[in-house]
């Protein structure tokens, strides 16, 4: 498959990156690992004028401990990652939901934490060759004005697949966008916009440079479903973390219930969530409460557009929200002894 | 967009090219270089038949823009082979049967081959967790595995390993 045409730049410092992004803004697209953004191109769903490379960007290449967060440069490579000592430790999602991307020994290599959690949304009707679409009626993603993953939509309803982002969504992450001369600090909680078309509230000029994962005392875990573990994107997955309470060690204090590729983002169940406070860390029927209520919250957004049918989808989210709560508390009890 | 001149190391020579921005590793090794040992198969980086290794890790050669190719070390499955002399792990290939159609040889070989360099003696999940971004329509995996595991350590009891003169 040929790649349509563009130009190539590779600048040398993250200084240039951004001159490049303000001069360029809709025409350009950031080149990282290019296992999500080469795909796209080569189906003809974008088709950039200028691609901006981050080869020579070492600088955004690092994971760095601090006392109170861990700091992953968005050009780390998801190998990096899933080897990284404290992340396994102290995001343990993070860790599992990089392990679960793609094939272990290639994208590994190239793909990267920012391109994952920036990936656009998929639709099967939409994430199909350029022959494919020519034969029907452009749908809202692809600039036409229908939905055919759900019948007289007035919008598109494409789906966050992204692992990554549903993990650190779970462990409360932030992310540092810059532009030149401006920087800005946003929670992942905050930074999808509900639209499937633009689905990040990323600006055009802007640049995501770290992901802020704070450090609080607390277990997390991933679990997802996908037809062909090495290759496919997750079909339903769900990010847990419980942080115990600092006197009674046995008691949950926070909880937080993200399930990822439902919907337009990956979704923070607040009620399901809170229903786990104060709540025993051997309490299973209190988990399992809470997994149905995820269900309950999560699938009013479901659309069946990737793959399997809604109903499967649907009745697996409990499962992979159990299953996830069950690894969090007993990590927290073997780190409690 | 206008041709650019760069240079590729493959295979521990370097090669002067002129390329188009949009093209990527896989099309240059292919049609410039005529190492044509890699293959395009899906060409979205589901299959693993177009596998190289840069600077001694898989990729995929279809999803790697040549551009970005430049400055790295790439060995492709030509460089596998030490002139006329198979390496352990082609050898093992054939010995025991590993290739049906042959189309997504020369992928499992470079994951293989980067596996086994990584870990000299890797147990069954390891080689097929290795090897799970690598497609075989043929689906004779079975065969592949068993290749990878007795490559790097024959085994007394598998006739394959020592076959009859």
């Amino acid at each position: 498959m040929l790649l349509p045409r563009f130009d190539y730049l590779e600048p040398e410092n993250l200084e240039g990156a951004l001159d490049l992004l303000a001069t360029h803004r809709e025409d350009a697209k950031l080149l990282a690992g290019g296992t999500d953004l080469l795909v796209r191109m080569k189906k003809g769903l974008l088709k950039p004028k200028v691609l901006i490379s981050l080869k020579s960007l070492n600088e955004l290449s690092y994971i760095r401990e601090e006392k109170k967060f861990i700091k992953i440069g968005a050009r780390t490579s998801l190998a990096d990652i899933i080897a990284s000592g404290p992340v396994q430790e102290n995001a343990r999602a993070l860790s599992r939901a990089c392990e679960k991307v793609g094939a272990v020994t290639i994208q590994h290599y190239r793909g990267t934490i920012g391109g994952n959690i920036l990936q656009d949304n998929r639709c099967h009707h939409y994430n199909q060759s350029d022959f494919y679409r020519s034969g029907r009626q452009a749908c809202h993603k692809d600039g036409g004005k229908i939905c055919y993953a759900r019948e007289n939509a007035d919008r598109c309803n494409s789906t966050c697949q992204s692992d990554g982002a549903t993990a650190l969504m779970a462990l409360g992450a932030k992310l540092v966008l810059v532009s030149k001369g401006n920087e800005r600090t946003v929670d992942l909680d905050q930074f999808y916009t509900a639209d499937g078309i633009m689905p990040h509230g990323i600006e055009p000029n802007e640049l995501l440079k770290e992901i802020i994962i704070p450090i609080k005392g607390a277990q997390s875990a991933y679990h997802r479903l996908a037809y062909r573990s090495a290759i496919d994107y997750p079909i339903v997955c769900a990010g847990v973390l419980l942080r115990p309470s600092d006197g009674q060690k046995d008691r949950i204090e926070e909880a937080r219930i993200v399930v990822g590729a439902i919907s337009r983002a990956p979704l923070f169940l607040a009620q399901a969530s809170s229903s786990l406070k104060g709540k025993s860390l051997d309490d299973n029927d209190a988990f399992k409460k809470a997994a149905a209520a995820a269900m309950d919250s999560a699938a009013t957004f479901a659309v069946h557009n990737v793959g399997s049918t809604l109903e499967y989808r649907c009745d697996m989210i409990p499962l992979m929200v159990l299953r996830a709560l069950i690894e969090t508390a007993q990590a927290i009890e073997n780190s409690n002894g | 967009m206008e041709k650019i001149r760069i240079t590729l190391n493959v295979n521990g020579r370097p090669h002067e090219v002129m390329i188009y921005p949009n093209e990527t590793l896989l099309d240059v090794l292919r049609d410039q270089l005529d190492m044509i040992g890699s293959k395009e198969s899906c060409g979205e980086g589901v299959c693993g038949s177009c596998t190289v290794h840069m600077d001694g890790k898989p990729v995929r050669a279809c999803l790697t823009l040549a551009m970005e190719a430049r400055g790295a070390q790439i060995k492709t499955v030509e460089g596998l082979a030490n002139g006329d002399e198979l390496s352990d792990l082609q050898q093992s290939f054939i010995d025991h049967g590993a290739v049906q159609c042959g189309f997504c040889t020369p992928g499992m070989l470079m994951t293989a081959d980067a596996l086994l360099k990584e870990n000299p003696n890797p147990d069954e999940n390891a080689i097929r967790k290795a090897l799970s971004g690598n497609i075989c329509r043929c689906t004779g995996y079975a065969k592949i595995v068993k290749a990878v595991a007795h490559a790097a350590q024959p085994q007394d009891h598998c006739c394959d390993c020592n076959p009859k003169e």
